[in-house]
């Protein structure tokens, strides 16, 4: 079953009615949501003509406030995040039903590369990340999602953050002449696998790697998505490389790159709305806006419809690998800074 | 433990140098209260920052240029004239903390010390830029324009420095201070505070402070178009000079009188601000209009709002559910709450200690001073009209500068 099938025309037909009941439904149950909604003169019974009509709340809300459609009682995990602006660390609350809806359709999405079974899969992470389980970086919380996708583990770092050259080769030496799964952030991608490779001439020419987390410290290498995909591409022989784009505010909810690369697609359940911000009204094909998610799984908080703080712009609809809507990431809004009296920075004075 | 001399610009030093070169008599005499080589210095000074180029550049130096003219500076010393057997005094070493983000602070701060006659020393934050960076080039410019005995009295006296954290050497200006200076808010005043003084020596702190603005509806309907849209631009000069970051500028507008008058005089006041807006081409940067939704859309979950109104991106305004429950942390650039009440009376039990600036419009300086009567000290520290919020004044923070920075000597034959 893909989850890479609806055109535009049939996403909007197929998600609209049910992002609007979700609308519904998180300001019946999130007192907050419905209190913003309300400020903004938004009706009870408002009527939405497109997916991009919805009303949207910024990111960062999940930073500042508790929103949460479900009871305390409920409450099943709580997701929390610290993004990179340093304002706080986002908090997410999943009932039973929502964290196993997540599970469940990022394994879907995920489906559509990595085919029906689980994969012996190289973590290019240190076991260390997902010791502690009772608090998770983003990364750990990213790392052990994936390694319910996977079999037969391998860390490619040590417990010392240092490669294990040794038992990668193992690991390639035991499984890497069938399909493998690889996992981790882009940077440490390049950093770790991508240069262990290169120097011991190892071959993932049967790896599919899936791999997120932002170009920023690669930008500096003069690393881009073309140049990391040719590079793995001639000197490890790893021509199964999907990018994706998702965040924690959205779990389970990812944008996943297509098999022929450099554009993010939208699985079936979710959609994307690039924003100008001066108007706020979605840009054309091959204008960069503001991006914004959509997905109906949050179901527990009112994160259905979330402004990002990154920029993006449409490469097509319903023209490239996999129908609807495609884009690329560009990078995150600059900081807000504002002068003042007040030195908000630490230490100012000492 | 060295700093970077930024004024005059000279090599590092060691900070122990720097308090022992401080503490010397400079040639030609102590300096005085008023003392002439600290005037005429200042003036040159204020005629560069007055020069048109500085000026278009830098609005706010040309507002500094114009208080440091001779004139003006005369007219705050003569306010410093003592009767009787009192005779006013310098209080000797100065060492003042600017805040990191105000670029023109700094100047007023230490001009109105050096008026006094102290020899000061005063911290520039490294991370200054754009107009402060103006200033210390105009200061510099300003000695070589000065007589050689004036030049080297200022030059032994007056320092800009700037250094990187450092306990050493905060501690040793702290301790080597007759008076310490510390703007920047309360978190600059903790920090410093963990430095001790001489004991003799005292702090004259600025924390933080948030302002408002108050509209008569009958002043706004008694007014004429050119008043009224002179009231719109100095708002907006008032509220997106620094961003509405100032503590001055306004962060919730209460218009006083009847329901409809006020609704009325709202609109028409937000649709010329919105006009100046768009004359002077302000930019709302993406990541700043995403903040002000943020904090919009944060005001209302708290319920403190149950109206969010956007004007594109550049005004948000605020709908208070109560006015007596007003934002007062910074919301973004141009986030206003706005309000209704009867009377200024009915602001009276809301203003607190930490409330500054009353920006005003269309009231009669009776009413003014009825309302500040009542307050009775509870908070308020200047009332202005629109558009002068951010003007420096030798009074400030409910304190007269000069006084503060000054000491009186009795004498009794």
């Amino acid at each position: 079953m893909s989850v890479f099938t609806l055109s535009q025309a049939e996403r909007e037909k197929s998600l609209l009615p049910q992002l609007a009941e979700l609308t519904a439904h998180h300001r019946e149950n999130s007192e907050g949501y419905d209190r913003i909604l309300s400020s903004l003169g938004i009706a009870r019974d408002a009527a939405f003509a497109s997916i991009a009509d919805l009303p949207w709340l910024p990111v960062r809300m999940f930073k500042t406030h508790d929103l949460r459609s479900i009871p305390e009682s409920e409450i099943f995990k709580t997701l929390t995040s610290s993004g990179t602006t340093g304002a706080g660390a986002s908090r997410i609350y999943l009932d039973k039903a929502a964290a196993g809806a997540q599970t469940k359709q990022l394994g879907a999405t995920l489906q559509e590369v990595l085919g029906g079974e689980r994969l012996p899969m190289l973590m290019v992470d240190t076991i260390g990340i997902i010791k502690n389980r009772r608090s998770f970086s983003a990364r750990g919380a990213g790392v052990l999602g994936m390694a319910n996708f996977g079999r037969k583990h391998t860390y490619v770092l040590d417990e010392n953050d240092e490669p294990d050259v040794e038992a990668v080769k193992t690991f390639l030496a035991t499984y890497g002449d069938k399909p493998f799964l690889i996992f981790g952030f882009t940077f440490m991608v390049w950093q770790y696998l991508y240069e262990v490779a290169r120097e011991h001439k190892l071959d993932l020419s049967n790896g599919i790697l899936i791999h997120s987390g932002g170009w920023k410290k690669l930008i500096d290498r003069a690393v881009d998505n073309t140049e990391f995909r040719r590079r793995f591409k001639e000197d490890t022989g790893l021509t199964r490389i999907h990018n994706y784009y998702g965040m924690i505010e959205q779990i389970g909810t990812v944008f996943l790159e297509g098999p022929s690369g450099n554009s993010l697609y939208c699985p079936d359940f979710a959609d994307v709305v690039i924003r100008n911000p001066e108007t706020w009204e979605e840009q054309p094909v091959g204008e960069p806006g503001v991006i914004e998610v959509v997905s109906t799984l949050p179901h527990s908080y009112p994160g259905h419809v979330l402004l990002t703080e990154d920029l993006g712009v449409y490469n097509g609809i319903d023209d490239g690998d996999w129908p609807g809507k495609h884009f690329s990431v560009m990078g995150r809004l600059p900081k807000a800074e504002a002068r003042g009296c007040s030195d908000t920075f630490q230490g100012a004075a000492a | 433990m060295t700093l970077n001399q930024r004024f005059p610009l000279s090599d590092a030093i060691e900070v122990d140098k720097l308090v022992e070169e401080l503490r010397a008599e400079p040639v030609g005499g102590r300096l005085r209260v008023g003392d002439p080589r600290v005037v005429e210095f200042l003036t040159k000074f204020a005629r560069k920052l007055l020069a048109p180029a500085t000026a278009r550049r830098f609005p706010e130096l040309a507002s500094l240029g114009f208080f440091l003219r001779k004139g003006e500076i005369a007219k705050a010393l003569s306010t410093l004239e003592t009767s009787g057997d009192a005779l006013r005094f310098p209080r000797g070493l100065v060492f003042h903390v600017p805040p990191a983000n105000v670029d023109t602070i700094f100047v007023y701060s230490w001009a109105l010390s050096a008026l006094a006659g102290n020899h000061n020393v005063v911290r520039v934050s490294s991370r200054s830029a754009g107009a402060a960076e103006t200033v210390l080039e105009a200061l510099n410019a300003a000695l070589s324009e000065v007589d050689a005995d004036t030049a080297a009295a200022i030059t032994a006296t007056q320092r800009m420095i700037t250094y990187d954290r450092s306990d050493a050497i905060s501690g040793a200006l702290s301790v080597a201070a007759d008076l310490r200076v510390i703007w920047g808010g309360d978190a600059s005043v903790a920090a410093l505070r963990k430095y001790p003084l001489a004991p003799h020596a005292r702090d004259l702190t600025f924390p933080d402070r948030s302002s408002f603005a108050v509209a008569s509806v009958r002043g706004w309907h008694e007014a004429s178009e050119t008043e009224r849209r002179g009231a719109a631009e100095g708002f907006y000069n008032d509220s997106y000079w620094f961003d509405q970051a100032a503590c001055s500028s306004p962060r919730a507008v209460f218009w006083v009188g009847d329901e409809a008058g006020a609704r009325e005089a709202g609109q028409e006041f937000r649709k010329l601000l919105a006009e100046v807006l768009a004359k002077k081409q302000h930019v709302t940067e993406p990541a700043m209009a995403v903040q002000k939704r943020v904090s919009a859309y944060g005001a209302a979950v708290d319920g403190l709002v149950n109206g969010i109104e956007f004007q594109g991106n550049g005004i948000v305004t605020l709908e208070l559910a109560d006015p007596a429950i007003l934002p007062r942390e910074w919301l973004g650039a141009g986030t206003f709450a706005n309000a209704r009440v009867d009377t200024l009376s009915d602001l009276v039990p809301i203003v607190l200690r930490k409330d500054q600036t009353v920006g005003q419009f269309g009231f009669s300086k009776e009413e003014l001073t009825q309302f500040v009567t009542e307050l009775a000290g509870r908070g308020v520290d200047r009332v202005v009209p629109f558009g002068s919020a951010l003007t420096f004044s030798a009074i400030w923070d409910g304190y007269d500068l000069l006084t503060e920075f000054s000491r009186l000597v009795t004498v009794q034959a």
